[in-house]
Order: structure tokens, then sequence, then C-alpha cells
């Protein structure tokens, strides 16, 4: 990577960091001053904590972009020097769950379902299913790169069966378990998961490996409501059964 | 501040070294990226670690009161236009600037047959995550249950996913990731657990999420719906 290659990486970081904080920044502000008129030292800490977290957004994605999008690819691209095919898949599994592990949005959803549920569904737990739920997803979607299997012939089935489970669930599991499928999407998965599956595209299917390396997005998308709501049935049943989750 | 930060150091780390360790042993085992990849991975994952501490400071600090003040704001202001008007805007703005989605309008644009520009197709899929936010918030208010509107949204993408151009369906999926930008995530969570804290005896965990995995139904349905029309 040459210096102008950096600059130009940290330019655009900086300007997707501002395009995103922005419009919030401005929405705010708004509402500050014409309905919460909140007293200057609780907007001055909301200020402060929207800095900071600017700075955080913009290290971080700095930090995927230059070093994790890369590796990313050679990993994908390696899956040839396996000395089975197979193993991608259990290879797909524990990539998954480490990077759902260290998405930041994740963190703050299963921190946010421990607060409103006064700890009674607590965050570990929402952590460990929907990583798991992307360790599948993930695996799977290496398995459908291999086999180049139509995307259809997944989701469809995986959204009927969400509709068919949501009705064994206990309720209040469907709102943690779509907002799952939403931030387990985050900037970790969509750099290094994403270079995995084109990586990995390119190395085993003859054919376009845009085709088959973009549907794990929709698979990492999926995974975790399933495995949340599959968790909301678990709980029901225990519930039933008389006995404490906790 | 400097105890805050040193709050989220073990957290942060918690997250990010399984990762890094699982990356180091692959390169040691079978990978073998060249020698500057690696170290730029590695360089990388310092630099995610600072971010991350700093993000999640200011996460607490400031963007989850800023989310739970302006959401437990919305219920008091006794007007069920404006809680609509600021969540359909937060959606609608949050959306129009995030980076992905421009990337992602900009692809569709480019498919052979498609008849829409990328700044239609941005705008379109703000409207679809502005009035899919606006509907979750409508939904906590007025009681209807998750089990139903889920059911619709799915069946409808469900049936709209087989009408469809069959070279719209991967891109719209995709374009259900991406109204979960690192910074709309919180906000969003924080926005609806600020409004259904003070909504009273409800059952806090079944009203407070669902905001987020609505608003991304929105464009999925949004870009099935312009495969249809194509």
């Amino acid at each position: 990577m040459t210096w102008s290659e950096l600059l130009q990486e940290i330019a655009s970081t900086a300007i997707s960091v501002g395009l995103a904080v922005g419009p919030l920044a401005l929405l705010f502000l708004v509402f500050q001053v014409f309905v919460l008129r909140l007293p200057v030292p609780e907007v001055a800490r909301v200020l402060t904590g929207g800095l900071l977290a600017t700075a955080g957004l913009f290290l971080f994605l700095l930090g995927v972009g230059i070093g994790f999008l890369p590796f990313g690819q050679v990993v994908g691209e390696s899956v040839t020097e396996l000395p089975q095919t197979w193993m991608v898949i259990p290879l797909g599994a524990l990539l998954g769950f480490v990077t759902s592990w260290g998405e930041p949005s994740v963190r703050v959803l299963a921190g946010q379902v421990e607060d409103a549920s006064a700890g009674s569904i607590r965050s570990s737990l929402v952590l460990w299913t929907v990583c798991g739920g992307v360790a599948v997803a993930v695996s799977v979607g290496m398995a459908r790169i291999e086999h180049g299997t139509n995307l259809l012939w997944l989701v469809v089935p995986g959204y009927l069966l969400v509709m068919v489970m949501m009705a064994f669930a206990d309720r209040r599991f469907l709102g943690i378990a779509i907002d799952a499928g939403g931030v387990a999407t985050g900037p970790l998965a969509n750099t290094f998961l994403l270079a995995l599956a084109l990586g990995a595209a390119s190395a085993l299917d003859p054919g376009d490996p845009l085709v088959s390396g973009l549907g794990l997005v929709a698979l990492i998308a999926l995974a975790p409501v399933l495995s949340v709501t599959v968790l909301g049935v678990v709980v029901r049943v225990m519930e039933r059964k008389g006995a404490s989750l906790r | 501040m400097r105890s805050l930060l040193r709050q989220q150091l073990p957290e942060v780390l918690q997250g990010v070294v399984p990762l890094a360790a699982v990356a180091i042993v692959l390169q040691v085992l079978f990978v073998r990226a060249p020698a500057d990849v690696f170290l730029r991975f590695l360089g990388g994952s310092v630099l995610a670690v600072v971010g991350l501490v700093l993000l999640f400071a200011g996460v607490e600090l400031g963007v989850l009161p800023m989310g739970r003040y302006v959401g437990a704001a919305l219920p008091r202001a006794r007007s069920l236009a404006l809680a609509v008007g600021v969540v359909f805007a937060f959606g609608f703005a949050t959306t129009v600037a995030e980076p992905d989605v421009l990337v992602l309008a900009g692809e569709v644009a480019a498919m052979p047959d498609s008849p829409f520009s990328a700044p239609v197709l941005v705008a379109t899929m703000g409207l679809g995550v502005g009035v899919f936010t606006a509907i979750a918030l409508l939904r906590v208010v007025r009681g209807v249950s998750m089990v139903l509107l889920l059911a619709a949204a799915y069946g409808l993408m469900i049936v709209l996913a087989f009408a469809t151009s069959a070279d719209f369906v991967p891109l719209a999926f995709d374009a259900g990731s991406v109204t979960t930008g690192v910074l709309t995530a919180p906000v969003v969570l924080a926005l609806a657990r600020g409004f259904t804290s003070v909504l009273g005896e409800r059952d806090a965990v079944t009203d407070s999420f669902g905001f987020l995995g609505l608003a991304s139904t929105g464009p999925i349905l949004v870009v099935l719906l312009l495969g249809l029309v194509a």
C-alpha cells in the first residue's frame, strides 16, 4: 500500500463517516431547539459522546478498510489450499462466529436487551445466539458457493421457517430476532466476510464471483433472525415446563 | 471520561481478540498471506481496537442518551403525527446518507434493463426505511401484534421474490442490510427504547425491539417492487 493509497483510504473513510453522522447531528439539534430543550450540560454531554463516537467510528472503519478487507480476500482465495474441500464449512462457521462476536452493533443490541428486560434476558445469551446463527449462515454460504446453489432456495425456505416458528416462540423474542438480523450485517461482516466470500467464489466457482459471493450477506441477515426465534421457542417450552432460564 | 474509556477496553478486547487470534492461526496454518497484507491486518486490528473503545464510550456517553431523550419526548408531545414524522425523518435521513446505500443504488442503476437512476433509487430506499420505521412506531402505539406484521412483511417478500426479475433478488436482500450503519443501529435501538420506556406498564422487551428489523425489510420490498416494474 503506497502513501497515496493510504491517504485515499483515509479521505474516503472520513467522507463516509461525515455523511453518516451529519444528518443525525442535524436532526438532534433541530429536535433540541424545537422540542427537547435539554439543559446545556446534557447537550454538551450528548455532543461530546457524539464526537467521541464519530472519531471512534472513523478509526474503526479505517482499520477495517486497510487491514480486514485485503486479508479476508486472501483467506477466501486460499480455501483451495485446504486439504479437503468440505473443510470450508467448519472454517466458515469459525470465521462467522468470531466476526459477529467482534461486531459492535451486536453488542449494543445485546446490552439493550438486558437493559429492557431488567436483566431477565442476559446479554451474553443474545450474543451467543446471534453469533451461533451467523456461524451457521457463513458455513451454509460457503457450501452454497462450492455447490452453486440458487440463493432463493435457501432464503425463501429460511423466511418461511421463521414464519412458522414465530407462532411457537415467546413473543418477546420476535422484535429482538428481526433486529438481530439488522445488527449482524455490520461493518465487519460487510468487509471481512464479504471479502472472504468473494475470494472463495473466485477460487472455487468458475461462474460469476459477484453472483455467488454476494448472497452471503442475505444469509447473514437471515440466520440470526432464525436463531433468536428458535431461542424464543426454547424459552417458551422451558417456561411451560416451569424451569427458569436464569 | 478516562474511567469511561478504561471501562470499555476489556469488552473491546474480548470482541476483537478472538477474530485476530483466528486470523493469526489461519495465517500460520495455511493462508500464508504476503507479509505486507498480514502486517496491515495487524495494524488494522490495533486501529479497530482504539476506534471501538472511543466508539463504545461515545455511544454510552452521548448516542444512547440522545436516542433515549428523543424517543421519550415523542409520546409526551401528545401528537401522533409529530412522532410518526420524526421517526420517518430519522429513517429517511440516515438511509440516504449511508455510504452502503449509495454503492448499492449504483449497482442497481447499472443493471442492464434498469430504468432507474441512482438518486431515484436512494430516495426510494430512504422512503422504504422511513415508512417501515413509522410502521414500527404505529405498531407499538396501536398494539398490533409483531407476528401479524412480520407474517405480512415476509409473506409479501416471498411472493415478490418469485414474481420479480431474478437479477434483482440478491440485490434486494443485500438492500436489507444497508439500514444498519454502525451509528444508525444504536440510535434507532435507543430511540425505540426511549419511546417505549415512557409508555407505562406495557412489556418493555416486546415493545422496544423490532424497529431496526422492520426498517430493514423496507428496502428489500422496495427493490423487489422496482424489479417488478423494470
